[in-house]
């Protein structure tokens, strides 16, 4: 199972991202697991998933986040601004497996 | 006009960064969540305890009555919010450098007690309420970041008594925290001490003289609002969370004025502030999002002839109404587009002046100090921030019509070229 965790401030706008992947990977028959987190939950929550996306909003988080990820061992990236305006999941998710390799 | 945008956007990174990511600022930030919950439950309370009309329909002794039994609600939680803040900025201090946090949490809490003069109207042994609310709110900050770190610090140092192997692990650590504490505790107590022999007498009185007061009054004036309006525009025209960055040094003052008009409303008379957490949330933010964009996107049902904002309108009318506009603000997109520059900038300031002036006449009530989420849609919130008042939700709904007039012109250009594009793709 792919575990694609997202965060931005307090999680709102990225959930909305997260029922658009999560219909494009039942689409593809993938098994995973999506979730939005706010920004204060992303270090815990990082410890349970496969790769972290960050909300482009919130990018200056990145490097933040890029230290916990590196101790949990997992990748990490900005999403792109113009697949979260279009509110994307088919890209988002690519991004997403992608960065899992 | 590239350049520039990459000169400025070059500034305004490092500033998300430090301002969002700065140590007190991110257990000040998470502090207030802690509180949130207590606040909102409050909050509902007070709204319960002053239904519209309920004083006319009930008895004056039938309507205090009902008051007094929902008075606990709000007077434990949304009016001494300041205690819950202080165990959440101690316990968050302390848990970012992986202390044990609970001790983080109570520290502060005991610390700022230690500083609070424990006298009212005379009587010894009393903790005045005000000085856990409002009053205090400073000081208390204050006092949970200084707290938080001297424990810390003492802890770093080692000063823990070591207990031999065997000693079974919750009996070494309630001991482990004994010396820091101990130490952080008496360092505040001379803190007390020596401010008694000051003019100030208490070190309460000299944070709120010195510093509460001149900030909640800097904050609550229309000049440093407009220019908070202002910032949170612009870092979201760079695609940077602008609420976010902003609230990290105005929620203090916000949170503390909203306080003021709370006791001020609970005791029935006249609100001291219009500038508050609510002005700002409710009225600012609180129509569509960062930049009030329901009325955007109500705009581009009216106008919308091209397929990409009809498309938009579509994706970003629910999240739109609890005012989430992440879709908008990237898939219009507002970001580094100068074309919506002008709109993006202007529309907000306007409504803060209407908002402001309405609220300085008297059309509209001020906001009593009850806390409503962010995510609550238009016109319900505005009825409930301002005691609900009708005509608070109604200013609400007229701000709309102000903000879709301005956005108008930069609409229909807008639209148009997408239009003249989407035909051409086809042709």
């Amino acid at each position: 199972m792919k575990k694609i965790l997202l965060a931005c401030s307090s999680g709102m706008s990225t959930s909305l991202l997260v029922s658009k992947m999560e219909e494009e990977a039942k689409a593809r028959g993938i098994d995973t697991k999506i979730w939005a987190v706010a920004q204060h939950q992303a270090p815990t929550a990082m410890e349970e998933a496969d790769v972290l996306l960050i909300g482009p909003q919130m990018r200056f988080m990145k490097k933040k986040f890029a230290k916990t990820a590196e101790e949990v061992g997992i990748p990490l990236d900005v999403i792109d601004p113009v697949a979260y305006g279009r509110v994307d999941g088919k890209a988002v998710l690519d991004k997403a497996l992608e960065l899992i390799g | 006009m590239n350049r520039f945008m990459e000169v400025l956007e070059n500034i305004l990174m490092p500033v998300a960064d430090k301002l969002n990511n700065n140590r007190y600022l991110t257990a000040l930030r998470n502090g207030f969540m802690v509180a949130l919950p207590l606040i909102i439950f409050g909050s509902i309370f007070v709204v319960i305890a002053n239904f519209p009309f309920l004083d006319q329909w009930l008895s004056e002794d039938a309507y205090a009555t009902y008051k007094s039994i929902l008075d606990p609600a709000s007077a434990s939680t949304l009016s001494i919010m300041g205690l819950f803040v202080i165990i959440g900025i101690g316990y968050k201090m302390v848990e970012q450098r992986g202390g044990e946090a609970i001790y983080g949490g109570v520290v502060a809490v005991a610390a700022f007690l230690i500083l609070t003069p424990k006298v009212v109207e005379g009587v010894s042994g009393a903790i005045p309420t005000a000085l856990l609310g409002a009053e205090g709110m400073f000081l208390g900050i204050f006092t949970a970041f200084f707290a938080a770190e001297i424990y810390q610090y003492f802890v770093k140092k080692n000063l823990t008594i070591k207990m031999p192997a065997g000693v079974p692990d919750a009996v070494s650590r309630s001991f482990s925290a004994l010396i820091p504490i101990t130490l952080t505790l008496t360092i505040f107590l001379a803190v007390r001490v020596i401010f008694s022999y000051t003019p100030f007498e208490t070190v309460q009185n000299f944070i709120y003289t010195i510093i509460q007061e001149p900030l909640t009054a800097l904050g609550s004036g229309l000049p440093a609002t407009l220019i908070a309006v202002l910032l949170i525009q612009v870092f979201w025209f760079f695609g940077l969370h602008g609420q976010i960055i902003v609230n990290s040094v105005f929620d203090p003052i916000w949170y503390t004025l909203n306080d003021q008009n709370l006791a001020a409303y609970q005791a029935g008379t006249d609100l001291p502030n219009i500038v508050t957490k609510q002005f700002m949330d409710t009225f600012i933010v609180g129509i569509g999002g960062s930049g009030m964009t329901l009325a955007v996107i109500i705009g581009i049902f009216i106008i919308g002839k091209s397929r990409q904002l009809k498309e938009l309108g579509k994706l970003g009318a629910p999240a739109g109404i609890f005012n989430v506009n992440e879709p908008v603000i990237f898939g219009l997109p507002i970001i580094m587009n100068p074309l919506v520059l002008i709109p993006w900038l202007v529309a907000p300031v306007v409504i803060a002046l209407i908002t402001y002036f309405s609220m300085a006449t008297g059309i509209v009530p001020k906001p009593v100090g009850v806390i409503v989420p962010w995510t609550t849609p238009p016109f319900i919130s505005g009825f409930l921030a301002t005691g609900n008042s009708v005509a608070g939700g109604l200013l609400q709904l007229f701000n709309i019509g102000v903000v879709f007039l301005i956005w108008w012109p930069f609409l229909k250009i807008m639209d148009k070229q997408y239009y003249e594009k989407e035909k051409n793709a086809a042709a």
